[in-house]
C-alpha cells in the first residue's frame, strides 16, 4: 500500500473511531472497544508476519501472558498504581518470552514452517500450563475481579472513557508500527523476508533483527491482552490458547497482510460476524471459519483491502 | 521390575502410535515440503471409522481394516482438491489445511454428535509376561505398528513405487524427465501417509477418548516427532517417536499429563535449537 | 607485500569424496584474480571456502591475518568481504535504489568508490524500478553494485556474466577493471571470452586440485590446460 493511500485510510479510520460514540449506545461501544483491542492484537501479529513472511501460529501466548500478568499484578493488594505496574509488567513479560523464543528459534536457524509449528506447539503448551497451574492462574475458571484501568485519579472505567483509551492506544500503536515498517528497519526486514542469505551477506544480522522484531510484536500483543483483561475484568485459559492464536491469523489474512490497518478491520468484521452467526447457531461458526481459511488462500491472498486495489488496477494508467 | 516392564510397554505403545501418525507427516512435511495441519484429523477419522463400524454391529477388526481405507480416501481428496495447488505456497498450505482441519472436526461433530464415543477393545484379556501382566490388546497394537513400519521400510527400499518416490524427492524435474508421473507419486505418497494415520487412529481408539477434536493432540506431538527425529527418514521417525513417546511415558508417572506434555514439547524445542536438522539428519539435505 | 586473503592447503570432503584437496591461494590488496576450470572442478566449493561459508575439512583461510571459516555470514560481510552469488539474488520486491540503500547501510563501512554506485552500474535511469522486474543482465549488475555498496576490500564474483549477452559481458569486464583500482576481486568464471577480457592472474582447478596458475596469456597457451577443457585428461 502506498504511503498516501495508507494515511488516507488511517485518517478515515480515526474519523470513524471519533464519530462512533455519537451513533451507538453504551453496550455497542463496549463491543466495539473489545473488537478494537483484538484489532490491536491482529496488528501486532501483522507487524511480524507481514514484514518477515514468517507466520507465528501461537501469538495468543503473548496476548494471554499479558492478560494473566495484568490480572495477577493489578490484583495484588496494597499496590499503588495497579494499572500502570500491571501494564508495564504485562508488556515486559510478553517481550521477555518472545525474546527467549526468538533466541532459541532464530539464532538456531529455525524459519518458515518449522517456526509456525513450534509456535503452534507453544500455544498448546501455554494453554496446558494455564489450566494446570491453578494456584497462580485459577485453572479452568481463570481469575475474576481484575480492576478496570485507572491511573491515580484518572478513572478509565466508563463506557466512553475506556473506549477512548483503547482507541487512542490503537491509533498511536498503528502509527508507530507503520513508521517502523516503512522506515529503514522495515526495509531491512523486507530484505530479510525476500532473501535472508543475501541480507546476511550484506552485513545484516538477520537472527538478531528477527528476534527484536518478534519481541516488539509480542510486547504489543501483551499490551492488547492486558487491556482486554482490564476491560473484561477477568482472564481465562481461552485467551492464551491455540484457538485464539488461529483466529488472529484469520483476521490478519482477511484484512490483508502487511497493511496493519487491514487486520484491525478484519478483526472487527470477523468478530461481528462471529457474534451474529453464533447467536443464531453456535456450532456453525467453526465450520464457517474453516471455510474462510480455505477461501482466503484461494480467492483473496492479499485480503479484503486488496479488492479496492484490484479494482483500481483494472483502470488504465495505474500500476501498483 | 514390575513397574519398569509396564512403563516400558506403555512407552512402546505410545511410541508405536506416534511413529504411525508421524509417518504421514514425514512424507508430507519432510519430503514434499508441505505443512499439513489437517493431519491429526486422519487419526480422528480412523478412530471414528471403528466407532461407526462397531455401532452398526461390525467387529473391531472390520473397523481396523476400514480405517486406513477411509483415511486414504480423505487424504486423497485433500491432496487432489487443495494441497496440489499449494505446493509452491507454503503459508497458503498451512492456512488452508488448518481450515480443512476445522471443517473436518466440526463436520464429524455435526454427524456424530457431541461427546466422547465408546470403542470396545476386541480382546480384554491380560497376558502374564512372567514379571507382570499386560493387556493383550496393547501387545497386538505394538505388533501391528512394528509390522507396518517394517512394511514401509521394505516398500521404500524394494519396490518400483519406492524407487519412484526416492527419485521424485531427490530431483523432481529429473524424475519428470525420466517419465515418472510426479503428481501421481505425490498423491499416492500423501494418501498412503493418511492411511497409516487412519490406522493409528483405529488402533488407539479403544484406549483413547474418541472425540472430534482428538486429532489436535496428536498433531503437535507428531510434528515434534518428525522435527526432533529429522524430517524425511524412517530412522529419524523412530528416533523422534522414541524421544517424544519415551519421555512422555516416563514423565507421566511423576507429574500431571498436561505438564508432562508441556515439558516434552519444551525439550523438543531446545533440541531443535541445537540440532535444527534433527537427531538423525540426512547428509547434505537442508 | 602481505596477502589480503590467504588460503592454505585447503581440503574439503563430502562424505567419502574429496571435493577439494591441497589448494593454496592468496590475493593481495587491489588485485584481480580469476578462478577457472571445467565443470565439476570444485570452483564454487572453493569460492564458498574463500568466503567462509563452507568450512574446509583441512587447511585454513585467513583474511587480513584472521581466520574467517565458519563465521556467521554477516560478520564476514562486516569484515570487508562481499560476494555476488551465482544466481542473481537481489530483493525483488524493492526498488533498485532501495536495494542499493539497504546494501550501503548493512556493514557501516564507507563505499569503495566515490560517486554513485548506481551510475557505475549504469542503472541511474531505473532507480525506482522494482529489482524483480529488471532484465537478467541488469539484475547481475545490480547485485555487483550491492556488493560494492557494502564497502568491501575484497569482492568475490561467482559467474558474474552467466546469462549475459556478449556486449553485456564486455561491459562487465570494463566495470571490473575500473573497480580494481579500489579493491581486490576474485572472479570464478567458465566463460573464457570474459576471462580473456579480464586478462588477469588466473588459477586453474581440475578435479578438485590445483592445476596451473599464471597470467591468462600463459594459461591460454598451455596445451595441458586445453586438454583439461576438452576433457582429454
Amino acid at each position: 500500500m502506498s504511503n498516501r493511500t495508507w494515511f488516507v485510510t488511517f485518517a478515515t479510520g480515526i474519523l470513524l473511531l471519533a464519530l462512533l460514540p455519537n451513533v451507538v449506545d453504551g453496550y455497542m461501544l463496549g463491543v466495539m472497544r473489545d473488537a478494537l483491542i483484538f484489532g490491536l492484537f491482529a496488528a501486532s501479529l501483522d507487524f511480524f508476519w507481514g514484514r518477515t513472511g514468517i507466520l507465528c501460529f501461537g501469538h495468543a501466548c503473548f496476548f494471554g501472558l499479558g492478560g494473566y500478568v495484568m490480572a495477577i499484578v493489578s490484583m495484588m493488594p496494597d499496590l499503588a498504581q495497579q494499572t500502570l505496574f500491571g501494564l508495564v509488567a504485562a508488556v515486559a513479560a510478553s517481550a521477555l518470552l518472545a525474546a527467549v523464543i526468538g533466541y532459541f528459534m532464530f539464532f538456531g536457524g529455525v524459519r518458515g514452517s518449522y517456526f509456525t509449528i513450534v509456535t503452534l506447539a507453544l500455544a498448546v503448551i501455554a494453554q496446558q500450563v494455564a489450566v494446570s497451574w491453578s494456584d497462580v492462574t485459577g485453572g479452568d475458571t481463570g481469575l475474576l475481579g481484575v480492576p478496570p484501568l485507572a491511573f491515580g485519579a484518572l478513572d478509565l472505567s466508563g463506557d466512553i472513557a475506556s473506549y477512548a483509551a483503547v482507541a487512542v492506544i490503537l491509533v498511536v500503536c498503528l502509527l508507530g508500527l507503520r513508521l517502523v515498517s516503512v522506515g529503514p528497519w522495515g526495509k531491512v526486514l523486507t530484505a530479510i523476508g525476500d532473501n535472508e542469505m543475501r541480507a546476511a551477506a550484506l552485513g545484516y544480522n538477520a537472527a538478531q533483527r528477527l528476534t527484536l522484531t518478534f519481541t516488539l510484536s509480542a510486547a504489543i500483543a501483551g499490551l492488547a491482552g492486558a487491556l482486554y483483561v482490564a476491560m473484561a475484568g477477568l482472564v481465562a485459559p481461552d485467551l492464551i490458547g491455540l484457538l485464539l492464536s488461529t483466529e488472529v491469523v484469520v483476521w490478519v489474512a482477511i484484512g490483508g497482510r502487511g497493511t496493519l490497518i487491514g487486520p484491525v478491520v478484519g478483526a472487527v468484521l470477523v468478530q461481528r460476524a462471529q457474534q451474529e452467526i453464533s447467536s443464531y447457531n453456535p456450532s456453525l461458526w467453526p465450520l464457517i471459519i474453516g471455510c474462510i481459511f480455505v477461501l482466503i488462500v484461494f480467492l483473496l491472498p492479499d485480503g479484503i483491502l486488496s479488492i479496492a486495489q484490484r479494482l483500481r488496477g483494472v483502470l488504465p494508467g495505474r500500476t501498483r | 521390575m514390575d513397574l519398569a516392564v509396564t512403563t516400558l510397554l506403555n512407552a512402546l505403545t505410545l511410541i508405536s502410535i506416534l511413529a504411525l501418525v508421524g509417518l504421514g507427516l514425514t512424507i508430507s512435511f519432510g519430503l514434499m515440503n508441505v505443512t499439513n495441519l489437517a493431519h491429526g484429523e486422519f487419526v480422528t477419522v480412523g478412530a471414528f471409522t471403528v466407532y461407526f463400524v462397531q455401532s452398526h454391529g461390525g467387529s473391531f477388526w472390520l473397523g481396523l481394516v476400514a480405517a486406513p481405507v477411509v483415511g486414504a480416501a480423505v487424504g486423497l481428496l485433500l491432496e487432489g482438491i487443495i494441497l496440489r495447488r499449494l505446493y509452491e505456497r507454503p503459508v497458503g498450505a498451512i492456512l488452508a489445511t488448518w481450515g480443512v482441519s476445522l471443517i473436518l472436526q466440526q463436520g464429524i461433530e455435526l454427524t456424530f454428535g457431541l461427546g466422547a464415543k465408546p470403542v470396545v477393545p476386541p480382546l480384554d484379556g491380560v497376558i502374564d509376561l512372567g514379571v507382570s501382566a499386560y493387556p493383550v490388546y496393547r501387545l497386538i497394537l505394538i505388533a501391528i505398528a512394528l509390522l507396518t513400519l517394517a512394511g514401509v521400510v521394505l516398500l521404500v527400499a524394494r519396490t518400483r513405487f519406492g524407487l519412484d518416490i526416492r527419485t521424485v524427492i531427490q530431483n523432481r524435474d529429473m524424475a519428470e524427465a525420466v517419465g515418472i508421473n510426479t503428481r501421481r507419486t505425490y498423491a499416492v505418497a500423501f494418501g498412503f501417509g493418511a492411511a497409516v494415520a487412519g490406522l493409528a487412529g483405529a488402533l488407539i481408539s479403544p484406549l483413547a477418548t474418541v472425540l472430534p477434536q482428538m486429532g489436535v493432540n496428536y498433531l503437535a506431538n507428531a510434528f515434534f516427532v518428525v522435527i526432533v527425529g529429522g524430517a524425511g527418514s524412517v530412522f529419524g521417525l523412530i528416533a523422534g517417536s522414541t524421544f517424544v513417546g519415551g519421555l512422555t511415558s516416563i514423565l507421566n508417572y511423576q507429574i500431571s499429563p498436561s505438564l508432562a506434555q508441556a515439558l516434552v514439547l519444551l525439550s523438543a524445542i531446545v533440541i531443535v535449537r541445537f540440532r535444527p536438522h534433527g537427531l538423525v539428519s540426512i547428509g547434505g539435505r537442508a | 607485500m602481505t596477502a589480503l586473503l590467504e588460503a592454505k592447503d585447503i581440503g574439503v570432503r563430502f562424505g567419502g569424496l574429496d571435493a577439494l584437496s591441497g589448494i593454496s591461494f592468496s590475493i593481495a590488496e587491489r588485485s584481480l584474480a580469476c578462478i577457472i576450470g571445467p565443470n565439476g572442478a570444485g570452483k564454487s566449493t572453493f569460492l564458498n571456502v574463500l568466503t567462509g561459508t563452507q568450512k574446509p575439512t583441512a587447511g585454513s583461510v585467513l583474511f587480513r591475518g584472521n581466520p574467517i571459516s565458519g563465521l556467521p555470514l554477516h560478520r564476514i560481510a562486516r569484515a570487508g568481504i562481499a560476494r555476488k552469488f551465482q544466481i542473481p539474488s537481489v530483493f525483488p520486491s524493492m526498488s533498485v535504489a532501495d536495494n542499493l540503500d539497504i546494501a550501503r547501510r548493512g556493514t557501516g563501512s564507507a563505499p569503495a568508490l566515490e560517486g554513485d554506485v548506481i551510475e557505475l552500474i549504469g542503472l541511474s535511469a531505473k532507480r525506482e524500478v522494482k529489482a524483480g522486474e529488471l532484465p537478467h543482465g541488469e539484475k547481475q549488475w545490480l547485485e555487483i553494485g550491492m556488493a560494492i555498496a557494502t564497502g568491501p576490500s575484497l569482492l568475490l564474483l561467482d559467474e558474474p556474466t552467466a546469462g549475459m549477452t556478449p556486449q553485456e559481458t564486455q561491459a562487465t569486464a570494463r566495470l571490473i577493471h575500473r573497480l580494481q583500482a579500489r579493491l581486490a576481486i576474485i572472479a570464478v568464471e567458465h566463460d573464457i571470452s570474459f576471462v580473456r577480457a579480464l586478462d588477469a592472474d588466473t588459477l586453474v582447478l581440475h578435479q578438485g586440485r590445483f592445476f596451473r596458475r599464471g597470467p591468462f596469456a600463459e594459461i591460454e597457451a598451455d596445451p595441458a590446460v586445453r586438454d583439461v577443457y576438452l576433457g582429454r585428461r
